[in-house]
């Protein structure tokens, strides 16, 4: 029972914090139809910008000098680099974010060197929130969870009860007609990737207090992102709350389950001795469920879970 | 002197024309030593410190004469963190007329090499190539891969876990259940392995045993909840990098206090990432500068006197593999050339004395034979490690003979002829 609640307390967070970094993804996609490869770049830089300004200011205000710094830069990245290469079509702009991703990478090693840095945790959130049984539930999880919960909210309030909301759904749809209007197209656009990349920096400054500040967080939590971006949908922001908590909930539970594809169809008399993948036990397999489910909804709902169909 | 076809074949980019009598060629040829591991990519950053290490290890060895009155050439290969990239680096090295090549980084790139290594060697038996082995510690090196031109000069999963186990029950902190959790590879599948063969003698039963995906893991509070389920007394892991990195995280964000077992807690990035929670956790390692007393200073500070920072365990691992074979070569007599069939047989003979001991090669199966230093991380440490204030604090060494495996019955050496 301990293990249950505990499992499933991990599995919301993990959950939400994959939901904080897929967010701004599936929402440049969304308004602007950028497959921003570097997106996990974003985060990482959130991470180490947190890590730096928190040695100067103290944590708190860190957290929210962070995501401003992160977004001036996914403004100027997108105003300097991507604005020019825009003309040339959808793969040029995927080529450019692609290599954007090892330029970050290397600059951060050049920065901070090739090891994680050590990110001390403020000493309000090391302690425990509440004791489950033996385990302790840590309290920077309950914070994670709630900057998720609230960065959900605002974003959600934003886009759709506000006028500004209003403009860029708009824009999306016809730009033609927002330019019309005398609405400027290119600086809607340019906004909503600084709000995509700050949401990105957001998740890293938070997520950095608990996983180690690497050059290698870009590569370890955007294959993952990508995952939750198309089984959600791509471009749905519920879509990709859904696909995290699905996600972060199977994997955290798929750790304690021992058993194997081969006992299940045993259990059914379909089969009797097997090898292979039926013999790997499923919780040495967690990391590879999301992309079991990937291909699970490729197959039988190519535009996702909550996605438009095309 | 008859050549055959291929070995003509074969060194023909390092003789300048084909006629050429080898014995001669080979007396006149400096002595080619290369490294062959992951200079970029993921992993390097681990990775390369056995490199490092070997670079200065040769220079010691230049600095000392070199070999056969010239200085020793070192060069390295990128393997780029593939074992297709390293069987292609292989192919470069023998074609460059290297004649030994060393490797540490990864027990999977090692399995490929050693598998070039018996090709080569088995078609070229007049240019024959040696493999140092300065960290790759799965079994099979030793076992069914065994080969008479392969080194192992570290340890491996069971002398690793031997170790721990038995300097871990002398302080008390091994209790009677142990937890086993290891990455889904040779490597961790042998670490559980070997803690569930040593049970009988540590006295513990294994409670659990999980094995994870390799660098795959994001969140490890499951992992930490089902450790707290089994209500263990200690843990024993060989996870390395970030996978060691998020699991000591996440137990001590569970706030579980037990004691662990470790392999590579020393390595840049693990302490750091792992806090103060890594206080009292357990290390088996060949180095530590406490225990090797003033020797261990002299090294350290020669070692940042070359290299400009204090060495990591690998970098010392690879300093002290060069050591070694700078016993063998020295025990040739003079103007015998870069004769790889006579170094070979050389290092089977060879003996390093260290500050806590004896290291020796075991004829058998090629795995050194070497006492280990069994650590716990303490605060204030005058080696503090990886920019906090924390380092290792020997607590016992256990003599090499008692720490070593028994020789694995898969392993059929062919000596060469």
């Amino acid at each position: 029972m301990d293990y249950f609640v505990i499992s499933l307390l991990n599995g919301v967070v993990y959950g939400l914090l994959l939901f904080m970094v897929s967010s701004g993804l599936t929402l440049v996609f969304g308004m602007m139809g950028v497959l921003n490869f570097a997106h996990g770049s974003f985060y990482m830089i959130g991470a180490y910008a947190g890590y730096a300004i928190a040695r100067v200011t103290g944590f708190w205000p860190a957290m929210v000098l962070a995501p401003v710094v992160v977004a001036l830069i996914g403004a100027a990245v997108e105003r300097w680099l991507l604005e020019p290469v825009h003309r040339h079509g959808h793969a040029q702009e995927l080529l450019l974010t692609f290599g954007l991703v090892f330029v970050i990478e290397e600059l951060a090693k050049l920065l901070f060197g090739p090891f994680a840095v050590d990110n001390p945790m403020p000493a309000e959130l090391a302690r425990p929130a509440l004791q489950v049984g033996d385990i302790a539930f840590p309290a920077f999880k309950a914070f994670i969870g709630v900057v998720a919960a609230a960065m959900f909210a605002g974003l959600f309030a934003l886009l759709r009860l506000t006028r500004a909301g209003l403009v860029v759904r708009a824009a999306v749809h016809r730009p033609d007609m927002v330019s019309a209007l005398g609405h400027d197209v290119s600086r809607v656009f340019m906004l909503v990737f600084a709000l995509g990349a700050g949401l990105a920096g957001l998740a890293g400054a938070v997520a950095g207090v608990f996983y180690p500040v690497s050059p290698n967080m870009a590569h370890e939590l955007g294959v993952i992102v990508f995952v939750v971006v198309v089984v959600g949908g791509l471009g749905s922001l519920p879509g990709a709350l859904v696909a995290s908590l699905l996600i972060g909930l199977s994997t955290t539970f798929a750790v304690g389950i021992d058993a194997t594809l081969g006992d299940g169809l045993r259990t059914l008399g379909l089969a009797w001795t097997m090898g292979g993948i039926f013999d790997v036990r499923l919780s040495s397999m967690s990391g590879a469920i999301p992309f079991f489910l990937m291909l699970l909804i490729l197959l039988l709902r190519p535009s996702g879970l909550l996605g438009e169909r095309a | 002197m008859r050549l055959g076809r291929r070995s003509l074949l074969s060194s023909l980019p390092v003789l300048a024309a084909p006629g050429t009598c080898r014995a001669a060629a080979q007396t006149n040829e400096p002595l080619r030593i290369a490294t062959i591991e992951t200079l970029s990519g993921p992993g390097s950053g681990v990775n390369r410190l056995y490199s490092i290490g070997t670079r200065q290890g040769v220079a010691m060895l230049n600095a000392a004469g070199g070999f056969n009155g010239r200085p020793i050439e070192f060069r390295e290969y990128d393997a780029q963190g593939t074992t297709s990239v390293a069987a292609e680096r292989f192919r470069a090295a023998a074609a460059d007329g290297i004649h030994i090549f060393v490797h540490g980084g990864s027990s999977a790139i090692a399995g490929q090499l050693i598998e070039d290594l018996r090709r080569h060697n088995m078609r070229n038996p007049a240019r024959r190539m040696i493999f140092l082995n300065t960290g790759a510690e799965a079994l099979e090196l030793t076992g069914e891969k065994c080969n008479a031109f392969h080194f192992r000069l570290t340890t491996n999963a069971e002398i690793r876990v031997r170790a721990l186990v038995a300097a871990m029950r002398a302080q008390g902190a091994l209790g009677s259940r142990v937890v086993s959790i290891n990455q889904n590879y040779s490597w961790g599948r042998d670490m559980e392995g070997a803690i569930t063969a040593a049970a009988a003698a540590g006295g513990y039963e294994v409670v659990e045993r999980i094995l994870h995906d390799t660098n795959r893991i994001q969140d490890f509070s499951p992992f930490a909840a089902r450790i707290a389920a089994a209500r263990p007394s200690a843990v024993i892991t060989g996870n390395w990098g970030n996978d060691l990195a998020l699991l000591l995280r996440a137990v001590s964000a569970a706030g579980l206090r037990i004691s662990f077992g470790t392999c590579f807690l020393d390595l840049p990035g693990s302490l750091s990432a792992a806090g103060d929670a890594a206080v009292g956790y357990y290390q088996a390692e060949v180095f530590n500068p406490i225990a090797f007393g003033a020797e261990g200073e002299t090294m350290m500070e020669e070692y940042r006197a070359r290299a400009g920072t204090f060495p990591s365990t690998s970098e010392v691992k690879a300093v002290l593999s060069m050591q070694f074979l700078g016993k063998a070569l020295a025990s040739l007599p003079p103007g015998t050339g870069p004769d790889t069939t006579r170094i070979a047989a050389a290092l089977v003979a060879a003996q390093l004395r260290l500050p806590i001991g004896e290291m020796a090669i075991r004829a058998e199966d090629r795995q050194l034979i070497q006492p280990l230093v069994v650590s716990h991380v303490v605060k204030g440490s005058r080696y503090p490690i990886d920019g906090t204030d924390m380092g290792f604090e020997p607590v016992g060494v256990v003599p090499g003979p008692e720490a070593v495996n028994p020789v694995q019955a898969s392993c059929r050496l062919e000596r060469p002829a």
